[in-house]
């Protein structure tokens, strides 16, 4: 291997949730297995092992939809905590081999070995030695891909999988690129691609032909960033935050639904959700979200900005009812509501001189936390107003 | 109306207004100063609709009359005028001329019958003390106001007059500052005056050292009047909250710290404390004070001071401006600390009735 300046891996664990639920249970192993909403119920697929994806079936569609395609499909809930657990004993297993890690999401991160090439050898090995762990001693299968870049590495751990290994070099990267679908480049999803499309430019190897200033004609200001990934250039360093990004829940409706007090029930205990899972990241976060999804899948989000961090779920409440109460919910139904707080910062709180009652919430949350540990989540819930 | 003036004594009457004048005015007058021209005097006058102030510049009268000209306009012109004797003429349709040596300028202005009268304060109970114990009293307090536009009574200094006490508070329920002074005040005098933040930032631009400022108050509105210059402004209506309550009445331990020496310390250490939601450490112990700060992925300090210290072993995490932010505003070279746990209140002392409560900040360890 060329010494090139960069070396990232993207290491995404195949079918995650499907895999861990078909180790655990050999009952399900070589089964169409299902995680996600019953097929008789709304909600969705989160993910699916190969078996069922041979039926067409695949993250975020329909349960019904998935329970049509997939008749003798095995439908799981979810185990989060579970998933939570394996992960990060996952992302240990990398930390072994760098400390340089970005955790893209539950199942995915990149790790930069650049640095760590003199002590543990070439990139490719390393990969090799991170799916031998995770296979070994997770009993699971992870695909990696290796690269100058994370724009390649990414791309590169998706292109044999499941059990993948692929390498993009420098040398290679152009025409491996080059007969790829142009929806394959970060950031462009179906409008850009179908704007890209009317344009002449449907694969990546179109847009590297293409001069700048066309693409720009075409694009607008988002050219400049589209014409370096598709000649395989991204300089993006790997964000090293100490902790996730955000936390959130989301819950779609039985039927869709113009109830209020139901929205805001569920509202509450979300928010008891999001804040026992700050508390248990050991972190605060200073920003509120809502998110709505309307029947027609409209879907808007809104967020506020605190001026002190919260773990609290009664300011998370607050917040989000505020944010709920400036959208006009009276003639659409609502099919999706979701919370989510973000801007995380270490959970050192200001007390306050005057509001000792929020003080007093906080020794309460932790008394909480303690019989939700022991007993389950659903052992102790906030009553709504 | 025609006036000669001296170009640095009507520039100081400006800059007294100016600050008033509104930014972004809906109504276009209250972009102007207010020029009053009279036999006994010339009064400039700018506001803003909750804040009015009024103050007398020396000039001669040639002829009497009155008009409103663009303040900030006004200011620059006369500012970078070359010679200090000015003169300026106004004619019925408020187009001024003004003229410096070899300088002529015509700026368009709008007829004083547009400009807000000032209010009356109907009913007021007045008082008056030494600028220079307002100035402490408002020097010492101001900055523990309230910037958030959550808690709007909080947005100002409660200043309170009993029992021949002048009583400074402020607070943004997470620190609290309080100054007090005695008075000699005729027998009965009373009252408490919420002061809006803004016009607290004006009364500190105007007031000095020496003279005397005579308060007159109503319900809703006072007036500041320092030998001449006047500021008009609206009290805050609300309910302040219950302050005496949260000033501990008992603390275990007191610290004496060398003001300068600590605010330096303290300042190194917070370089290296999270922006965000930053907080140092403060770990007393025998003859020792260790203040840490870190922020990830950033770093961290670490500042050690020899004290004298013989309590009990404390530690406890304090947001670092809100230290700061005293020690700045205090001249003592010793303060006092004292502290009762990691939970509770803070409080700061000097030798004078003034104290400083700050709410610790809990340190969260996984």
């Amino acid at each position: 291997m060329k010494d090139s300046s960069r070396w990232i891996l993207h290491m995404d664990m195949d079918a995650f949730f499907a895999a861990v639920e078909q180790r655990d249970h050999l009952e399900y192993a070589g089964k169409p297995l299902i995680v996600g909403a019953p097929p008789d119920q709304r909600g969705i697929v989160s993910t699916c092992s190969y078996e069922a994806r041979r039926f067409g079936v695949h993250s975020a569609m329909p349960s019904r939809t998935a329970g049509k395609l997939c008749p003798n499909g095995i439908f799981v809930p979810p185990d989060m905590d579970k998933y939570r657990e394996e992960s990060r004993l996952i992302m240990n297993i990398l930390s072994d081999f760098s400390p340089a890690i970005e955790p893209l999401s539950i199942d995915e991160a990149f790790l930069d070995v650049t640095q760590v090439r003199s002590l543990l050898g070439e990139p490719l090995e390393i990969a090799r030695r991170i799916k031998q762990r995770i296979r070994e001693e997770r009993r699971l299968t992870a695909s990696i891909g290796v690269a100058p870049n994370k724009f390649l590495a990414k791309l590169a751990s998706d292109l044999e999988k499941p059990d993948g290994l692929v390498v993009i070099t420098e040398e290679n990267k152009i025409a491996i690129l080059a007969p790829l679908p142009a929806s394959r480049l970060w950031g462009v999803g179906q409008v850009t691609q179908k704007n890209l499309a009317a344009n002449g430019l449907k694969t990546i190897g179109d847009i590297q032909n293409a001069s700048l200033h066309y693409l720009r004609a075409v694009l607008g200001n988002g050219a400049d960033f589209l014409h370096k990934l598709a000649w395989g250039i991204d300089e993006r360093e790997l964000e090293l935050s100490w902790a996730a990004k955000s936390v959130g829940s989301e819950h779609t409706f039985p039927k869709d639904t113009l109830d209020l007090s139901l929205v805001k029930q569920i509202l509450l205990s979300q928010a008891g959700e999001v804040a026992g899972e700050l508390r248990r990241k050991n972190v605060a976060a200073r920003t509120v979200s809502l998110k709505l999804r309307y029947a027609d899948f409209t879907t808007l989000t809104r967020q506020t900005t605190l001026a002190q961090p919260t773990q609290d779920e009664v300011t998370l409440y607050d917040q989000v009812l505020t944010l709920l109460s400036r959208e006009n919910l009276r003639e659409r139904k609502i099919r999706l509501i979701g919370l989510s707080a973000s801007n995380l910062t270490q959970p050192n709180f200001q007390l306050d001189l005057f509001d000792q009652a929020s003080n007093k919430r906080q020794q309460a949350a932790k008394a909480v936390d303690a019989i939700r540990s022991k007993l389950g989540h659903q052992s102790i819930q906030r009553l709504p107003d | 109306m025609k006036l000669h003036f001296n170009k640095e004594k009507f520039l100081d009457g400006l800059q007294q207004v100016q600050s008033v004048v509104g930014a972004r005015s809906t109504v276009p007058v209250l972009s102007n100063a207010l020029i009053t021209v009279q036999k006994n005097g010339v009064f400039l006058m700018a506001t803003d609709l909750d804040l009015a102030v009024r103050c007398p510049v020396e000039a001669q009268v040639l002829e009497e009359g009155a008009t409103t000209l663009p303040a900030k306009r006004l200011f620059t012109i006369v500012r970078e005028l070359a010679f200090s004797e000015v003169s300026m003429e106004v004619n019925d349709k408020n187009v001024a001329t003004i003229e410096s040596g070899g300088s002529h300028f015509k700026i368009h202005g709008l007829p004083e019958t547009e400009f807000p009268r000032l209010p009356k304060l109907a009913d007021a109970k007045s008082f008056t003390i030494e600028q220079k114990i307002l100035r402490d009293a408002l020097k010492k307090t101001a900055y523990a106001m309230s910037m958030d536009d959550g808690r709007f009574v909080l947005n100002a200094i409660l200043l309170t007059i009993k029992e021949d006490k002048l009583t400074s508070v402020a607070t943004d329920g997470r620190r609290l500052a309080l100054s007090e002074y005695d008075l000699d005040l005729p027998k009965g005098t009373q009252g408490e005056l919420l002061l809006p933040s803004k016009t607290v930032a004006e009364v500190q631009k105007l007031i000095k050292d020496k003279g005397m400022v005579t308060i007159s108050f109503t319900e809703n509105q006072v007036c500041f009047d320092m030998e001449g210059t006047q500021l008009y402004s609206k009290l805050v209506d609300g309910t302040y909250p219950n302050y005496r309550q949260v000033i501990p009445s008992e603390t275990k331990e007191r610290i004496s710290l060398e003001r300068e020496v600590f605010s330096q310390a303290l300042h190194r250490a917070s370089l290296l404390a999270n922006e965000k939601n930053p907080i140092v450490r403060f770990e007393f112990t025998k003859n020792n004070l260790c203040i840490t700060a870190h922020a990830p992925d950033v770093g961290e300090s670490r500042e050690r001071l020899a004290i004298n210290y013989k309590g009990a072993d404390i530690s406890i995490g304090f947001n670092p401006h809100y230290v700061l932010d005293v020690m700045q505003n205090l001249e003592n070279d010793e303060v006092f600390l004292e502290l009762s746990d990691e939970m509770s209140p803070g409080v700061f002392k000097i030798n004078a009735p003034f104290l400083y409560v700050i709410m610790p900040m809990r340190i969260n360890t996984p």
